[in-house]
């Protein structure tokens, strides 16, 4: 596989959403509700998940907590501004392992910004991805996980129908 | 292997023929060996019991779905991965946070007129 950077792994993922609540509510649903909303699937241990557990200060533990009690750590809090911002770094490695090093571990910026409605706007920032390698577990996906695609066009189902509801 | 569902891109029949491309154990395997790193017909047909001419129809099927490229390097052929046909994790991503920032949205409205917790 080549070394140069993929200039398409390079340029962030960047997304936005509009939520029905005031800031300190949004802040809070992200971070202290992290549970409630984080995708199931996404996870990294070896046995299901119980639950995500964020520890709410800088240099603190992004981790799940799997139902045989074991931890995988996924990431930690870089930045920690309540109730306007917080930085992840994103430390999974193409192998789908904690990385430890954050040199080569991804970024992912939130912003929470009050808009006049009384609504919030949330601008999500994921950076520096091509830090993890060259979209190798893109293709650890597609090999792994045959059975992925069902599971994709379920949630995608479930979104489609309003129910998306966090979690179970 | 951990259990991770990816999100893959949305289905078109482009991924349709990289998904067909990967249904079969022996072009998985190979992929899997080139995720090393670039190899040679000869080198990859080394790790597999089946013949050359069989590795180089796998890398057939490959190429033709995008998935490795091939190029000349001194007196032999050499294949690698081709970065821009596996989904990037730049569109992995894309689709991943669409997703979670739905649910996230879920959880912050379907909670609006419930009791802090």
């Amino acid at each position: 596989m080549t070394t140069t950077v993929d200039p398409v792994t390079a340029v962030p993922v960047r997304k936005g959403i509009t939520v029905k609540a005031p800031v300190e509510r949004a802040f809070k649903v992200f971070t202290e509700g992290f549970d409630s909303w984080w995708p199931r699937s996404h996870h990294i241990g070896k046995s299901p998940l119980a639950e995500e557990v964020l520890e709410l200060r800088v240099g603190g533990r992004c981790y799940g907590r799997c139902i045989d009690g074991s931890e995988c750590d996924w990431g930690s809090i870089l930045v920690l501004e309540p109730p306007h911002r917080l930085v992840l770094a994103w430390q999974i490695t193409t192998q789908w392992q904690f990385e430890p090093d954050l040199a080569k571990s991804s970024e992912v910026e939130v912003r929470f910004t009050p808009q006049d409605d009384g609504s919030t706007r949330v601008e999500l920032e994921h950076r520096h991805l091509d830090r993890h390698g060259l979209g190798a577990d893109a293709v650890r996906a597609a090999i792994d996980s045959p059975n992925g695609w069902g599971g994709i066009l379920a949630l995608y189902a479930v979104q489609a129908e309003g129910s998306a509801a966090p979690a179970q | 292997m951990p259990s991770v569902t990816p999100y893959l891109p949305s289905v078109d029949t482009y991924q349709a023929a990289q998904l067909d491309a990967l249904g079969d154990a022996t072009r998985r395997a190979i992929v899997e060996r080139l995720l090393a790193g670039p190899l040679s017909v000869g080198e990859l047909a080394s790790h597999f019991p089946v013949s050359r001419p069989a590795i180089s129809q796998h890398l057939r099927v490959l190429k033709d779905a995008n998935l490795v490229l091939d190029r000349p390097e001194g007196t032999r052929r050499v294949y690698e991965l081709n970065s821009e046909g596996f989904a990037s994790l730049r569109d992995y991503f894309d689709q991943f946070w669409n997703q979670a920032l739905a649910a996230y949205k879920n959880a912050v409205e379907d909670r609006s007129n419930e009791e802090e917790r």
